[in-house]
């Protein structure tokens, strides 16, 4: 059972109908014959075999496409890079089938029937009917799954009648040598197996009973190993078009959950994730996600898809949904962990801030630094949040920054006010304090300010900071909101239980 | 305070408001006066409170001591929706630590931003403002403050809503609820709910500005 062979029986249907939850009836066609096609199709009496054209006379609705081969070739790729995470040696089996050399996977993930189960639920999960068998020979194991076998096969002695209960057909040769091995009354793979080789050999060439003997386990039987891309990129194409961003939730995840298998694969994670959604007949919509630091958990890139596909406005419907990577990063194994340690609270939770900006973007949260100026307006910054933090903030406490007797809130611009008999006036009379702060300062760069600031209380009760300004009209100017002077130093010394967690 | 020892000593001697004892003690408001006033002495712990208020410098400082006092610590402050920019040199002279501080600018989502960071457990206090489109229909949905009431609860922070002095009329799972206008250099707290406590009180909080003199800045 060194090998494990996955077959993919519905690959050419599923390469379209998965990015879908309830796909219409969907029928695949080549050669104007219809290969393959879906349960709502089967309902209506649609079966393979059919002429395209009696598919739709069955089911007018039908939607019948064209075998997409270059699709099945890339969906077979990115399963071979997800199936390494069971395996380091992957092979791709073209048209519909993988093999893994599952010697040493066997050990590690308990045994055939763990190893068989695991697989076969991902692959499923990942929305593809699968079929594995595990087998000494990898060809053995392959002509198996296609045949329609599904478990182990513990060893060379149990192969060999497994193999010969098949039909002639299994074996993929020719319509030719088909046609010659049926007149001859050969049947069953065990038929074959009966002759002598020479003979077999000199009428049906070499080349097939090399075949036979590698079915066996009696002539080498090297694999190209598959060698996974440097990043994942993928394209599911939607067999109806999706007129509604939400709806497009279940095609992300399908995508998500290949994603994360290839990182599993190679322990790495991801910071940005590139989407792409394809339109009829105008430009693509783009959008990207980013992480505050390497992630692979998919629930949480799928939480940050959900947020942006929930506020995005389609331009068009989709027919198509494509995610790239960018750029893998090594991620420690220790994945997943909350709050480690002191260290990482001091940043703000990644998750709350890629949530937060996933919906809101990236400029709605951010922090607030101190800035050496006098000018009130230029006495603070944006940051990002969490920044000052890891510069220390004892450079920013400098002084002329930290102002006790400034307001708690700053007008974005100051606001003219009215004047009555010289007076400044909002909603009635303001009293002006008695004290001043004048400050004239920045005549070296371009925003030069003189101005006469004052504490000025309001009818309502509102303390207000207003200043005059010295330079032009001499106009008053509302800037500023109070609230309160502290009641005591003692207020420094509060004592919360905010750590009570 | 002493009373308060006396009146333990004597277990034959039954009190009314038994459950006022037991309210979990949460963080100080930082004004003593106020702290005396609530069951929790200071704010309600894990729960929604709301403040209301014309009055945003006011309302603002109110909260201040707490929050100076909560950034001090491992979580974080987030502001989401505030009307304008708090003004970073002012909270730091009142030990507020700006690198403990997020403002989120959450638009019509401020309810979901909040539920957010509520939940996250990252956060010790997160303030939320009336957004443009709450403020027009001057209320917020009763579903959405019990949420953050849930929400609040879940991560174990302080959620606090700076709303319109009109919601008074709206009823509201908040744990406190007070009105807060400004009286020059003072605050006036009127305690509209409390939870286990009883409403009504009105205290002045908060006592002068030490005037400054007029200072002339180099340059």
């Amino acid at each position: 059972m060194d090998w494990l062979a996955l077959h993919l029986p519905a690959l050419s249907l599923e390469v379209h109908e998965r990015g879908l939850a309830h796909p219409p009836p969907l029928a695949i066609a080549e050669h104007e014959r219809l290969i393959a096609c879906n349960g709502p199709a089967r309902q209506w009496g649609v079966h393979p075999g059919l002429a395209q054209s009696a598919g739709r006379a069955l089911l007018a609705d039908l939607r019948i496409l064209p075998r997409n081969v270059r699709a099945e070739r890339a969906a077979l790729e990115r399963l071979a890079a997800w199936a390494m995470r069971f395996s380091d040696q992957v092979s791709l089996a073209p048209p519909r089938g993988l093999v893994l050399e599952s010697a040493r996977s066997l050990r590690l993930f308990g045994g055939a029937e763990a190893l068989h189960a695991l697989v076969g639920d991902g692959v499923r999960g990942l929305g593809y009917q699968v079929r594995c068998v595990l087998a000494p020979t990898p060809a053995g194991a392959l002509v198996l799954a296609a045949a329609g076998a599904d478990g182990p096969v513990p060893d060379l002695a149990a192969l060999r009648p497994a193999l010969g209960a098949l039909p002639v057909a299994a074996l993929g040769f020719e319509r030719q040598a088909q046609g010659d091995l049926a007149r001859m009354g050969l049947k069953r793979v065990a038929d074959l197996l009966r002759l002598p080789r020479a003979g077999f050999a000199e009428r049906f060439g070499i080349e097939r009973l090399h075949q036979l003997e590698r079915l066996l386990g009696e002539r080498a039987d090297p694999r190209r190993p598959f060698s996974p891309p440097e990043r994942f990129r993928a394209l599911l194409e939607l067999p109806a078009e999706v007129p509604d961003a939400a709806a497009l939730v279940f095609a992300g995840r399908r995508l998500i959950d290949e994603l994360y298998g290839f990182l599993l694969a190679r322990q790495a994670g991801v910071q940005h994730l590139g989407w792409t959604l394809s339109h009829a007949d105008r430009a693509p919509t783009r959008f990207r996600l980013g992480a505050a630091r390497p992630q692979r958990d998919p629930g949480r890139w799928l939480e940050l898809l959900r947020e942006r596909l929930e506020r995005l406005r389609l331009p068009a419907p989709v027919r198509a949904i494509s995610l790239a990577s960018e750029t893998l990063r090594p991620l420690a194994p220790a994945d997943g962990e909350l709050f480690p340690d002191h260290a990482a609270a001091t940043e703000p939770d990644p998750a709350l801030l890629d949530r937060l900006r996933a919906r809101l973007g990236h400029a709605a949260v951010q922090g607030l630094a101190l800035v050496r100026d006098h000018r009130p307006e230029r006495a603070w910054r944006w940051c990002e949040g969490g920044q000052a933090a890891r510069r220390g903030h004892e450079h920013d406490r400098a002084p002329g920054s930290v102002r006790a007797d400034w307001p708690l809130w700053l007008l974005p611009a100051p606001v003219a006010l009215p004047q009555r008999g010289n007076r400044p006036w909002l909603d009635g009379p303001l009293a002006l304090g008695e004290t001043c702060e004048r400050i004239d300062t920045g005549w070296w760069d371009d925003a030069p300010v003189a101005r006469d600031y004052y504490v000025a209380t309001a009818a309502s009760g509102e303390r207000l900071w207003i200043y005059r300004d010295m330079h032009g009209g001499r106009g008053w100017f509302l800037h500023g909101i109070f609230g309160v002077a502290e009641e005591d130093p003692a207020a420094n010394a509060v004592t919360g239980d905010f750590d009570q967690r | 305070m002493q009373l308060e020892q006396l009146l333990h000593q004597r277990p034959d001697l039954w009190r009314g408001r038994a459950g006022e004892r037991s309210a979990p003690a949460g963080p100080s408001t930082g004004f003593a006066a106020l702290d005396r006033a609530l069951p929790w002495h200071g704010w309600p712990p894990a729960s929604l409170s709301e403040i209301l208020s014309t009055h945003q410098g006011a309302a603002l400082a109110l909260a201040l001591p707490m929050l100076a006092a909560a950034s001090r610590r491992s979580r974080w402050l987030v502001l989401v929706d505030p009307p304008c920019v708090p003004f970073a040199p002012a909270l730091a002279a009142r030990g507020l630590d700006l690198s403990r501080l997020l403002i989120v600018r959450a638009g019509a989502d401020t309810a979901w931003a909040m539920e957010q960071a509520l939940r996250s457990s990252a956060c010790a206090v997160v303030l939320g403002w009336q957004g443009p489109e709450q403020e027009k229909r001057r209320q917020w949905p009763a579903g959405s403050l019990r949420r953050l009431q849930l929400a609040a609860a879940a991560g174990d922070a302080l959620a606090i809503l700076l709303r319109a002095p009109g919601a008074a009329a709206q009823p509201s799972p908040a744990a406190l609820r007070l009105q807060v206008e400004a009286a020059g250099d003072a605050i006036d707290v009127t305690l509209l709910k409390q939870r286990g406590g009883r409403p009504g009180a009105r205290i002045r909080v908060g006592s002068g500005l030490s005037p400054t003199g007029c200072s002339r800045s180099p340059g």
